[in-house]
């Protein structure tokens, strides 16, 4: 397996990847922040958020130039991935910035 | 081997290795074909039977003030059709599916592991056997399918219903997480030479996912049967609020198995579409590398929703809202696929045929499903509907649609393939329309009970609420359904006994499985094909002869071994020869030794299991017994001129991934215990005067050095091993290291206090218990491969032993460090 081979198949999860840990930071903030009273729960939250959105939006970015199977087939579903690994980002996260964290 | 061999001696030669006998012998088989049979066959008994709970459902429900039944047994009718359906039908006949079609589909003679399947399938069948007993006694789970807690909890379950639910279900989770893991494995390393990753089938990739998504999802739900088992059996109160515990935990635990487990049904049915429609539409899938991308997020977007089942159990609105968009948001993906499908068609030259139809069927249901799915996904109408019979109806469609719809088109696709026969059609058209018409008439009926306030598992309801004509007809529905069944079923024997029988590739398809005599042969492919292009393009009838003929790779037969090639999972590049072991009896006696373990719990006696763990663990530790050689071998020829080393002189072999995946398997497991306890700490009620346990620092710091001393120590060997040198100190000092953080973990455990007095001391209890199983699992390896040394089965380049040993020793020294931390954590010390 060459470099540009193993590249292109981490990077065709790691969006994803990076979305998950993005989602358990968020959830699990927002439990704590509820549970200990935190005063600065809402800016911890949107400070997750943009911290959370770093990494997909640089993921989205990334074209690898790879030559020769399999990494060009995957290098393409690897920035489709990522791609839509920001889009959910985005959407499934928005809430963190003004819906009501706590019961 | 000198000089080739003709066709027909080749084929004696391979059968002769290959094949298992009939009678009694054939209870030793390990071979995919017939094991795969085997698991689709009892897939569909308990499909029958979860249809024969369905009809009894819809029998009570017909009428209002129904006494057919009463509410005690249609409670337990109601869970079981629910457990029969998800657990022993839907799960077990991907997997069958799977384990048969795959190694066919990649080029390959068998999966990497096949007393594995093996022992899968015993699993599966002693699992099942022990809930369909238990319904026959009138003891079966009677708590609903997802057995919520406090109802499932000993004060409200007081016999061994919940019990057999927890014990049953596990024991056949066994073979889930076996077969994921094989399939894994099996589609990285297992494909015929030069298919790359980007060659593969696509479903090969949905199997893949599924595979992956197996793997991490079903830990919670092992997890939570434990947990629940040792409030039941022992009292340790991790769901009881008034000890620190809490229901909701067992929610969380089950939907994060729960909602994954509905896309782990739906993904390998899309790759039969996947499959199929290609076929049928006379061209190439259309984006390809598009709907890879689509399957990756499916696989991880769909871990991300289970909380849209827990609604209304109140939860904040920035969860709801999580959630939420998440939910919507799967529904993208799936898109993506159906409009590829669609658009595969739009732009193929169409013929129509019986699997066509089904996959008409597919997507009528399934679309109406998944739109109901956005309906519930947004938060305001789920509260509206949340247990109604809109839910219901809703699953149905998608689950019907997503997964029994295409695996009949998968059925009358691949039956000429298992049967060497085509179908005579008499009857499969009216089968299919009495199918399609029954299911319509019987679900599409529920969304309006539902909205008319229906909820979902009562027994009876009143004549006066405008639901009887409804439940009338969706019964009446119901049972048109159950006769379109029978008839595909009669189909099939039709086509057993008197179908077409066909020389080769009848539907003119374009994958690996048609380029073999059909019925296949115990050995699948005389020789191993080369793919040097998309293995979805390429011509099964001209390349079958070519490969009976031994033209391709591996195409003899060698020193009685049953031989197979692997390949960098990548790029497919040749590495190794796989030798696969032959038929025995060790998966049989292994599963009823498992099987033992479990009827001891489930009968409450306790201190028999522990002898029936043992037992298990001496039959695994025989497996490998006769695996491996005593010199270095080198490389071999593999025909075409090429040669390649066995697997035990390779690092990159499927044991060592397969390994390295059940760890993370493992580690799932353990992660979902750590939240547990978070999650206790954090949310459960009744933690301010909570007792804490007693943890002793020093002996919590001994007991980590010494299984961080044993990674250490572990991984010292293999690079000894490396290097050409002794392995034996570092082996020994392994489980030494081991042995000695066993022991201190045990001292804590015994010396924290009373675990049933709260769920602070519970957690800690059972992290520890985790982590001294593991440090103990350590010393085994360790030993076995010392053990494995002494015969002479290591060296430098024999080097797979000393790599487990590794693996597992560090993996219980990271899990040492974890949970010793939880542990004081809990006890105040951090």
């Amino acid at each position: 397996m060459s470099a540009g081979d193993r590249r292109a198949l981490i990077l065709l999860i790691a969006g994803f990847t990076a979305w998950s840990f993005g989602f358990v930071l968020l959830y699990g903030l927002q439990a704590l922040g509820c549970a200990y009273d935190w005063p600065a729960h809402r800016a911890i939250l949107i400070a997750a958020y943009i911290v959370t959105l770093a990494p997909l939006a640089w993921l989205s970015l990334i074209k690898v130039r790879a030559e020769g199977e399999p990494a060009s087939v995957l290098a393409l579903s690897a920035l489709w991935a990522n791609r839509a690994a920001l889009a959910a980002g985005v959407l499934t996260f928005f809430p963190a910035t003004f819906a009501s964290a706590c019961i | 081997m000198t000089g080739k061999p003709s066709p027909v001696r080749l084929h004696k030669d391979l059968e002769t290795i290959w094949k298992t006998p009939p009678g009694i012998a054939r209870l030793s088989s390990v071979n995919h074909t017939i094991l795969g049979k085997r698991f689709m066959l009892l897939a569909l008994i308990f499909f029958a039977i979860g249809g024969f709970l369905s009809m009894l459902i819809r029998a009570q429900l017909a009428t209002p003030h129904s006494a057919f039944v009463g509410p005690e047994i249609y409670n337990q009718i109601f869970t079981m059709h629910g457990t029969v359906m998800m657990f022993l039908f839907a799960i077990p006949m991907l997997e069958g599916f799977a384990i048969y079609m795959l190694p066919k589909l990649l080029g390959a003679r068998d999966l990497a592991f096949p007393r594995v399947t093996a022992y899968g399938f015993w699993c599966y069948f002693f699992g099942g056997s022990i809930l369909v007993i238990a319904m026959l006694a009138g003891v079966a789970p009677d708590s609903g399918w997802f057995m919520y807690t406090p109802l499932s909890s000993r004060p409200y379950t007081a016999g061994i219903n919940a019990d057999v639910w927890l014990l049953g279900i596990t024991f056949v989770e066994i073979s889930a997480v076996t077969a994921a893991i094989e399939i894994f494995v099996s589609i990285l390393k297992l494909r015929a030479p030069g298919m790359s990753l980007a060659r593969m089938p696509l479903m090969a990739w949905y199997m893949l996912v599924t595979a992956g998504m197996m793997i991490v999802g079903f830990p919670p739900l092992i997890l939570g049967s434990i947990l629940l088992e040792l409030e039941r059996a022992f009292d340790l109160p991790f769901f009881d609020p008034t000890r620190g515990g809490d229901s909701l935990l067992w929610q969380h635990l089950f939907w994060l198995f729960g909602h994954p487990e509905v896309y782990i049904i739906f993904l390998p049915a899309a790759g039969v579409l996947s499959t199929i429609i290609p076929v049928f539409a006379q061209r190439q899938i259309l984006g390809y590398r598009a709907i890879i991308a689509a399957i990756v997020a499916m696989g991880f977007l769909s871990f991300g929703l289970w909380v849209h089942h827990m609604f209304t159990v109140g939860i904040p609105h920035l969860a709801l809202a999580f959630f939420s968009a998440a939910s919507a948001l799967v529904a993208i993906p799936t898109a993506i696929q159906i409009f590829a499908w669609i658009g595969t068609l739009a732009s193929g030259r169409p013929r129509w045929d019986i699997p066509m139809l089904y996959v008409f069927g597919f997507f009528f249901v399934f679309v109406i499903g998944g739109l109901t799915g956005v309906m519930l996904a947004m938060v305001p109408f789920n509260t509206q509907a949340h247990d109604s019979y809109f839910v219901v109806a809703h699953l149905h469609y998608v689950l019907v649609g997503g997964f029994v719809f295409p695996m009949l088109a998968g059925l009358y696709h691949w039956l000429p393939h298992i049967t060497g026969r085509q179908s005579v059609y008499r009857l499969s058209i009216p089968a299919f329309w009495l199918i399609f018409i029954g299911f319509n008439v019987t679900f599409f009926l529920m969304h309006l009970t539902g909205l008319m306030g229906m909820p979902r598992r009562i027994s009876t309801y009143p004549s006066n609420w405008g639901w009887d004509w409804l439940n009338l007809l969706s019964s009446v529905g119901g049972f048109i359904l159950t006769m379109g069944f029978s008839l595909v079923l009669v189909d099939m024997i039709l086509q057993f006994r008197f179908g077409r029988r066909f020389r080769r590739d009848p539907w003119r398809a374009q994958t690996l499985e048609w380029a073999m005599p059909t019925p296949p042969t115990d050995y699948n492919f005389a020789s191993l094909p080369r793919v040097d292009m998309r293995a979805d393009a390429i011509e099964p009838a001209p390349l079958g002869p070519v490969l009976a003929s031994g033209e391709g790779y591996l195409g003899f037969a060698r020193n009685n071994q049953q031989e197979t090639l692997a390949v960098d999972m990548m790029t497919g590049v040749i590495e190794h020869i796989v030798i696969l072991p032959r038929r025995t009896y060790l998966p049989l006696w292994t599963a009823l030794a498992t099987g033992g373990f479990f009827v001891s719990l489930l009968l409450g006696h306790y201190w028999l299991a522990p002898f029936f763990a043992l037992l298990v663990t001496g039959l695994i530790l025989l497996w490998p017994a006769s695996l491996g050689f005593r010199e270095d071998q080198g490389p071999v020829p593999i025909g075409r001129g090429e040669t390649a080393p066995f697997d035990a002189e390779s690092t990159s072999n499927a044991a060592i991934l397969a390994n390295r995946t059940a760890l993370v398997t493992n580690a799932t497991l353990f992660s979902s215990l750590l939240f547990g306890g978070l999650f206790l700490i954090v949310v459960a009620p009744n933690w301010d005067s909570a007792p804490a346990p007693l943890v002793p620092v020093w002996l919590s710091i001994l007991a980590v050095l010494a299984a961080v001393a044993g990674g250490a120590s572990a991984f010292f060997a293999r690079a000894t091993n490396r290097a050409g040198g002794a392995v034996t100190g570092g082996l020994a000092g392994a489980v030494l290291a081991q042995g000695i953080a066993t022991a201190a973990f045990l001292a804590i455990m015994a010396g924290m206090g009373n675990p049933t007095a709260h769920a602070s001391i519970a957690i800690a209890f059972v992290t520890l218990g985790y982590c001294a199983l593991h440090s103990a699992i350590g010393a085994v390896i360790a030993g076995h491969a010392l053990w494995r040394k002494h015969q002479g089965y290591v060296s430098a380049r024999r080097a797979t032993d000393p790599e487990l040993a590794f693996l597992w020793n560090g993996y219980a020294g990271i899990t040492a460090v974890f949970g010793a931390a939880m542990a004081l954590l809990l006890g105040g010390i951090l």
